[in-house]
């Protein structure tokens, strides 16, 4: 009797995964889909039992309707119980908003989560799409999945940080999808030659993927007037000089997108100083002829910061040959230091557009990096001084080897003795 | 000496009008009159192979030499993981001239171990083990492998990458023996990585212990010279005595003019491929490619290479050690092994086992410097 | 010398041989006693020890005095070739960070507005203590030892 109760005692207990579940969800809808090994119905079943939903006692009911317990297919699918099996595309934000638009409902679950996904995704490209009627576009499943669906942060899901761009690269990468749209389909692999992807790749998140621009579920390019404070959230010096310039204005007006007009939206290669100028890479040529006061400016502002990186560059090769040498240069490479300060001053500066503040960071850098490559001079110049210590300690040497071969020979001239 | 026979006949004599009168004071009071005499008399054979004699000396002279730098840097070095190597740096950049006594220091001890295996290989092949010399040929081989020693201690005091990489895998080697193996490798670490607490023991071993235990071996290794003088080669024996040599002053001035090339030598290195410091030892980073000891230990190194994993059931690396440890004592055994040595008769076999051996550790020392798949780990 | 005068005394040569022997001898002593002292001077001038008697590589004493840094102000100071920054806070405490920005490494700049740490370059932002708090950079601002001797201020690493 008394090991009866005990072993109920134990079998009563919770389980080592025992999560806070709401009434025992009875599993009739997954085991019946999974009997069916139907290729369209069975692979649902089976996903779900990896779904966040799941996880929270979620069941299919919740959002396919029907009922749960019910072991018979008409049962089961009773529609004056709700069910409507496959939910329509242009159906699917409101069934999920259902949920995730409530926030009393989502505080009971994950108080930290956002609530106005629905209100966002319906100012979207997207949203507009779908409510116009047109069903190939984005909705909730297309990119979080609808049986499987994962939390952002785990990696595995197809919206977390190292892969949305891939995700959005499904429909945008695909030339027969984004035709009807008039929008290009390189947009992915021109993102992909960018820096903020090759610094993705070297594992700095903080670089920029699709969503940091154009927004997570309120998906919109921002507007032209726009694209200085979006690029300006990270680069704030640049977006601040710019807005200072006589560009911002010109700009507006012209309505050109700001940055991009230069920069380029998605294929942000890293900037030279040959963007300045009318040269064979030159950005102001669309706008300024050669000779013109502005193309003059251009060239001014180019020179200096070639100047400027020519002056650092041979610093610091003269500084690496004394430090290869074995000197002592730790006051000359933190000079350097702030020589190479200068340099990114004067770069951002470019955007104010005007050529004496870029002239006058340069010259001032330009100060610093000769100080320092004299600095390095000097410790070659001591490396010198011990070298011609050296040939002195050598002819020393040669010419006591000298006195004592003399002396040698002449003690061999001598007559022997015992 | 003429002079007073008493304090009151004359005003002391100025010292530096009569240099002898001071030395004669100390001779009173030393005695040093035998040790003269047996100078005046040591003599060096002439023959064809008298010019080997000289790398003995060389050999002590380059000790000294390591003694006086070491000593110098005994002064600014830290010992410590967390100072050594910016106390080297510190001596390389700041410290006047410490460049110079650091450099000399780490190319005199490649110049040092050079010249002592030239001097074994010369005295191997003059066959000067022969009797009555059999303990200096003894003393000498210890002192070889205390040199080793010194080299791969003192390898690991700078605390930078390389020699601690090489420091980890060099240790690593002893615990092959089969029993005693891991027990050593712990007492020579010091733990059971290499981590400050082996800097602490190597740099004991390389300033303390060695030094003691070179004084008695080196002290006894140059008695037992001047005790047997020099040993003439059994091929000279039979042709024509040509005579000798007085040490004093001939040979040694010969000797100077060594030295003083030797000196001249280590001060251009030092001037011209100052020794490197590189980066600071960081324990849980991964090995660079290209570890390697010092080029002495190199044909050991690359010769544990080529041993397979297994032979016979015995790990290939055991069997290596192994090896290397009946290398070692049949070297330090050789007059005791060498039936010709005490019958002062040729033993041509000994000549070819030793060719043999010194060309394959020649051999392998070039192959581990060779880049592709060589020393790299 | 008991041997040189062993040797003089064997001397039966003619007086120009002596005169070219003192001269040998002459040339001997001078050029060894030269070499010799080529090798004393980088000894000796070794045994003196520099002005600055630690490593710079891990302590370093500044050339700006206590008294010059009011608080709420800070300024870039070299430690070890790179740039440090150096800050006082309102409260009156001296701090000292290394300058370079976790993030692609552009030197860091205070803030007096803010009283905070903030990096032009992408507008990282940290904390006085060097906590990264927004923006891209990934780990904190390493944290040196500051002491002050009277008016002299010497950093070490933590």
């Amino acid at each position: 009797m008394r090991a009866f109760l005990v072993l109920t005692l134990i079998l009563a207990l919770p389980g080592p995964a025992a999560q806070p579940r709401p009434a025992a969800p009875a599993t009739g809808c997954v085991d019946c889909h999974l009997a069916l090994d139907d290729a369209r119905l069975t692979p649902p079943a089976k996903a779900f039992s990896d779904d966040i939903h799941a996880r929270s006692g979620f069941t299919c009911v919740f959002c396919h309707g029907g009922d749960a317990a019910a072991q018979d297919q008409e049962l089961a699918h009773d529609v004056r119980k709700g069910f409507r099996g496959r939910i329509p595309p242009r159906d699917v934000p409101e069934v999920c908003g259902r949920c995730h638009a409530d926030v009393g409902l989502m505080k009971q679950f994950n108080p930290s989560l956002r609530v106005d996904q629905l209100s966002e995704y319906r100012s979207s490209g997207h949203g507009h799409a779908l409510a116009k009627g047109d069903s190939s576009v984005a909705q909730c499943a297309s990119c979080h999945g609808a049986h499987g669906v994962l939390p952002v942060k785990d990696s595995r899901s197809a919206v977390s940080p190292a892969r949305v761009a891939q995700t959005c690269n499904r429909c945008h990468g695909d030339a027969v999808l984004m035709g009807p749209h008039k929008l290009p389909s390189d947009v992915y692999s021109k993102y992909t030659r960018s820096v903020h992807f090759k610094a993705r790749e070297k594992g700095d998140l903080s670089a920029p993927s699709c969503n940091s621009c154009h927004g997570n579920h309120g998906a919109i390019p921002p507007e032209v007037g726009s694209v200085a404070n979006v690029c300006g959230t990270c680069h704030a010096v640049f977006a601040e000089q710019f807005k200072l310039s006589p560009h911002w204005e010109a700009f507006k007006e012209m309505g050109l997108p700001g940055c991009v007009t230069c920069h380029e939206n998605h294929e942000i290669v890293e900037p030279t100083e040959e963007f300045l100028g009318t040269g064979p890479s030159g950005k102001c040529s669309s706008c300024h002829e050669e000779g013109s006061p502005g193309a003059k400016a251009a060239a001014g502002m180019r020179e200096d910061l070639l100047g400027l990186a020519a002056g650092t560059r041979a610093a610091r090769a003269t500084i690496r040959r004394a430090a290869e040498a074995g000197m002592e240069v730790s006051r000359a490479t933190f000079d350097l230091g702030r020589a190479d300060d200068a340099l990114v001053r004067a770069r951002a500066d470019v955007h104010l557009l005007r050529p004496s503040a870029v002239k006058e960071i340069a010259s001032s850098g330009l100060t610093i990096a000769r100080s320092a490559r004299t600095a390095g001079l000097k410790a070659l110049a001591e490396r010198d001084y011990r070298r011609r210590g050296l040939f002195l300690s050598l002819g020393l040497i040669v010419l006591a080897v000298a006195a004592l071969v003399l002396k040698i020979r002449d003690i061999d001239r001598r007559p022997r003795h015992s | 000496m003429s002079g007073g026979t008493g304090l009151s006949s004359a005003e002391p004599e100025p010292p530096l009008r009569r240099p002898n009168a001071a030395l004669g004071w100390l001779r009173d009071r030393l005695g040093w009159d035998n040790l003269t005499h047996l100078a005046a008399k040591k003599e060096v054979p002439i023959h064809r192979y008298t010019a080997f004699y000289y790398l003995g000396g060389m050999a002590l002279f380059l000790f000294l030499v390591q003694v006086a730098t070491g000593i110098l840097l005994l002064l600014y070095y830290r010992p410590s993981a967390s100072e050594a190597f910016e106390s080297v740096q510190y001596i390389m950049a700041e410290v006047p001239f410490g460049w110079l006594i650091r450099s000399i220091h780490s190319w005199g001890a490649n110049l040092f171990v050079g010249i002592v295996l030239l001097h074994m290989a010369s005295v191997f092949f003059l066959k000067a083990y022969r009797a009555p010399r059999e303990m200096t040929w003894i003393t000498g081989a210890l002192l070889l492998f205390i040199a080793l020693g010194f080299g791969f201690s003192g390898y690991l005091l700078p605390w930078n990458e390389l020699s601690f990489f090489a420091t980890r895998v060099g240790t690593d080697v002893p615990a092959q023996i089969p029993w005693i193996g891991p027990l050593l490798s712990r007492i020579l670490r010091g733990g059971s990585d290499v981590t400050g607490a082996t800097l602490s023991r190597f740099y004991g071993i390389h300033v303390a212990i060695l030094p003691a235990i070179t004084t008695l071996l080196l002290g006894l290794h140059l008695l037992l010279v001047q005790k047997h003088g020099m040993s003439v080669p059994l091929s000279v024996r039979r042709d024509e005595d040509r005579g000798a040599l007085r040490f004093f002053p001939d040979f040694l001035l010969r000797d100077m003019v060594g030295w003083l090339v030797a000196v001249g030598i280590l001060a251009a290195l030092s001037a011209l491929l100052p020794w490197e410091l590189g980066k600071k030892a960081d324990p849980f980073a991964s090995a660079p490619s290209g570890i390697r000891p010092e080029w002495y230990f190199l044909s050991m190194f690359q010769a544990l290479k080529y041993l397979p994993a297994k032979i016979a059931g015995i790990p290939g690396e055991t069997l290596g050690v192994f090896l290397f440890g009946l290398l070692a004592f049949v070297v330090a055994a050789l007059p005791l092994l060498d039936p010709g040595a005490s019958r002062e008769r040729p033993s041509p076999w000994w000549d070819r086992l030793a060719t043999l051996v010194l060309v394959a550790a020649l051999a392998l020392t070039v192959l581990a410097l060779l880049p592709a798949g060589g020393a790299g780990r | 010398m008991p041997i040189l005068s062993a040797m003089k005394a064997s001397e039966v040569a003619a007086p120009d041989d002596t005169s070219r022997r003192r001269w040998i001898r002459g040339l001997l002593g001078t050029s060894l006693g030269a070499t010799i002292v080529s090798f004393l001077y980088p000894v000796l001038r070794y045994l003196v020890p520099p002005i600055t008697s630690e490593p710079s590589q891990s302590e370093v004493e500044l050339d700006v005095k206590a008294s010059q840094i009011p608080p709420n102000t800070a300024r870039i100071v070299p430690f070890a070739g790179k740039a440090v920054l150096l800050l006082r806070t309102a409260s009156g405490e001296l701090r000292a960070l290394t300058a370079t920005c976790t993030h692609l490494a552009c030197t860091v700049q205070y803030r007096l507005e803010r009283s905070d740490i903030w990096c032009a370059c992408h507008n990282g932002t940290y904390d006085l203590n060097g906590t990264n708090v927004s923006g891209p950079p990934p780990r904190p601002l390493t944290k040196l030892d500051v002491n002050v001797r009277g008016d002299r201020i010497v950093i070490r690493r933590a």
